[in-house]
């Protein structure tokens, strides 16, 4: 049995030894240790570091940034493209997981799906940092006032709005009902207030045989249902550029192009939170060299996407010459080179021959080389898509460069650190690991002999039933 | 509330063979469910009797969802026009991304709602049939009976089946 486990009479969960499985699986939940504590002071002291300088910039105004005219977006709108991007592969890995009912899935759900929930909370509050007056941002809500002062549905920022809110509840809901069965187990396994935290959030819960089957309903409309809207969302980011008439943003291409782009960041952002939490909470077992040999194999076909992509871009670009667009792009050789280079060697020639090796899928530290390469790849592409076409806009007696201050620097820092405390807040106090999907694993998992070999076979239990019905 | 009848049992197999010792004493539809940590396939112990209804209040979620995104691009257009010229009051493709966001919101909301009311979540009756050793590899079977003669038979039933701390509780099942 793999997973390792060993295989032994006594129950139906392929004869796993139940207490050991629990206590690996929840080791985060009952040990707390001095890195934990040490992790939260550094990660809070920087938010709270964040706060100060932002709230600097609330009393001071936006002058303390790098904003200048014409660049009135920078490091906030990059980083919120950025955010919203990483949140992109959590959900939407899970839920395509899911519903092709892939047999390794299990200990990478719960991770990836609270990776969504947490970038999207930070991607969120960017653009109220940003806002200038912050204290007036329920101008924007949809509120009869007597200002007459209501929401332009017509602009994309509005629809930025709504699909940001719409997925971070669907992401949100989407980890909590699959934490539900999890939630009922440690309530069943604790004591004192921890159970009574637990009782409150498992909403009575008890794993009835009519529960399963309404909660196994429920869990794949779930997916069906945040699949399209993960996908709508990062297209209407794209939309906030694309609408404009910006040389470089006006493009039909941007909406799969950012769609390509957030899965790619998003799951190299998985692999980084998974290597992460096998280190930490010693989920060696669970998480094995498979998963991140199968998410390496996903994020090598997402590098070939994004070359494509940005390749045809740039192609119809430097083709047709455009003298407004082609000034953007020639910006990429000039002031913009740095980024540009990085974009490209992180993206591309960095990830895509280490990915194809499969030594380097299989090894923990060496596959974190390309993924750490494309976070920051991707974080250059950001930068790269948000300011030049702001700094070669059409009127070139108001080209001007960019460069952010220490302010924005800081108050990114704190939204980086605001994700990290929020994931390590979350690994302490829910199950980081499905629990019971990899106890559902093991129930459906059993050995097989093939000649002189033994391999796993899985038994496809829906497909079953859906043939009986 | 009434007497259930709770055994615990290590197998798949051993708890079916219980269930089928079950259906001898003719208890109605629905009074004989399996408690455990991972789902069982429908069949392999108990059947559900009663069918899954809630994703029809998905789709009636999504179309309240879209009418109130509708609404409220159309309200919006209608009591605070933006008059541009060469321009529409009312744009539709606007309208079409406000409306499907909020009606995917809207069968979100349904999925929560409509699975947890039917999972009879957030019900807190004074005494429930559970066994947290489901947590341990366990399977609890759980028979609703009536009369003493009935739980004499289901407790025998599940004893012989191979059933470990076969009790008679009373609760809500």
């Amino acid at each position: 049995m793999s997973g390792g486990t060993t295989p032994a009479a006594g129950n139906h969960l392929a004869g796993t030894d139940q207490a050991k499985l629990f206590t690996e699986l929840s080791r985060g939940n009952l040990v707390t240790t001095w890195r934990w504590y040490l992790g939260v002071g550094v990660a809070g002291a920087v938010l709270l570091w964040g706060v100060i300088v932002f709230m600097y910039m609330a009393l001071v105004g936006m002058g303390v940034t790098g904003y200048n005219k014409p660049v009135f977006w920078g490091l906030y709108e990059a980083s919120l493209v950025f955010w919203i991007g990483l949140s992109h592969s959590g959900t939407l890995i899970s839920a395509i997981l899911r519903l092709t009912h892939a047999t390794w899935r299990a200990p990478v759900l719960r991770g990836a799906e609270a990776m969504t929930a947490f970038t999207l909370m930070v991607g969120g509050i960017i653009p109220i940092i940003h806002l200038g007056r912050n204290w007036r941002v329920y101008y924007a809500l949809p509120y009869p006032n007597s200002r007459e002062l209501w929401p332009n549905m017509r602009s994309p920022l509005m629809w930025d709005a709504m699909a940001i809110t719409t997925y971070l509840l669907g992401s949100l809901t989407f980890l909590y009902v699959g934490m539900i069965p999890d939630l009922a187990l440690l309530r069943d396994k604790s004591a004192g207030w921890r159970r009574k935290f637990y009782s409150a959030l498992s909403l009575g819960f008890r794993g009835t045989h009519a529960q399963w089957r309404r909660y196994h309903v429920a869990s794949t409309l779930f997916a069906i249902l945040i699949i399209p809207i993960a996908v709508s969302v990062h297209s209407i980011v794209s939309w906030d550029f694309a609408m404009a008439k910006v040389p470089g943003w006006h493009s039909t291409i941007f909406a799969p192009y950012f769609v390509v782009g957030a899965i790619f960041s998003g799951i190299a952002g998985v692999v980084i939170v998974m290597a992460v939490l096998r280190r930490a909470f010693r989920l060696g077992s669970v998480l094995t060299p498979m998963h991140f040999d199968n998410l390496g194999k996903l994020l090598c076909t997402m590098t070939l996407l994004w070359g494509y992509f940005y390749f045809t871009e740039f192609l119809t670009v430097w083709y047709n010459r455009n003298p407004e667009e082609w000034e953007v792009f020639s910006s990429y050789g000039g002031h913009y080179l740095p980024l540009f280079l990085t974009m490209i060697v992180c993206n591309f020639v960095i990830p895509f021959p280490m990915l194809c090796l499969k030594r380097v899928r299989r090894s923990i530290p060496l596959i974190l080389i390309p993924s750490f390469s494309i976070v920051i790849g991707m974080y250059a592409e950001r930068l790269l898509i948000v300011v030049p076409s702001l700094a070669r806009r059409n009127d070139p007696f108001i080209w001007a460069n960019y460069f952010p201050t220490w302010v924005e620097f800081s108050v990114m820092a704190g939204a980086a650190a605001m994700f990290v405390l929020l994931y390590m807040l979350f690994a302490k106090f829910f199950p980081i690991m499905a629990i019971s999907d990899i106890k559902e694993r093991l129930f459906h998992a059993t050995d097989r002999t093939i000649g002189g070999a033994t391999v796993e076979s899985i038994a496809q239990v829906e497909g079953e039933e859906e043939a009986r019905a | 509330m009434s007497t259930v009848i709770v055994g615990l049992f290590d197998g798949v197999e051993t708890a079916a063979r219980a269930s089928r010792a079950l259906r001898d004493l003719s208890l109605p539809a629905g009074s004989v469910t399996t408690i455990s940590a991972v789902p069982l396939p429908e069949g392999a112990v108990v059947t559900d009797p009663q069918p899954i209804r809630f994703p029809r209040i998905v789709i009636a979620g999504w179309f309240v969802g879209a009418a109130a995104g509708l609404g409220l691009t159309l309200a919006t257009y209608l009591l605070y026009p933006l008059v541009t010229g060469g321009k529409t009051i009312v744009s539709i493709p606007p309208t079409l991304i406000i409306t499907y966001e909020v009606a995917m919101l809207g069968a979100l909301l349904a999925t929560l709602f409509g699975g947890g009311r039917e999972m009879r979540l957030l019900r807190y009756p004074p005494k429930v049939i559970h066994d947290p050793r489901i947590h341990d590899g366990k399977i609890a079977l759980c028979a609703r009976v009536e009369g003493d003669e009935q739980a004499r038979r289901a407790i025998v039933a599940m004893q012989g089946a191979g059933g470990t701390d076969v009790r008679a509780e009373k609760g809500e099942l």
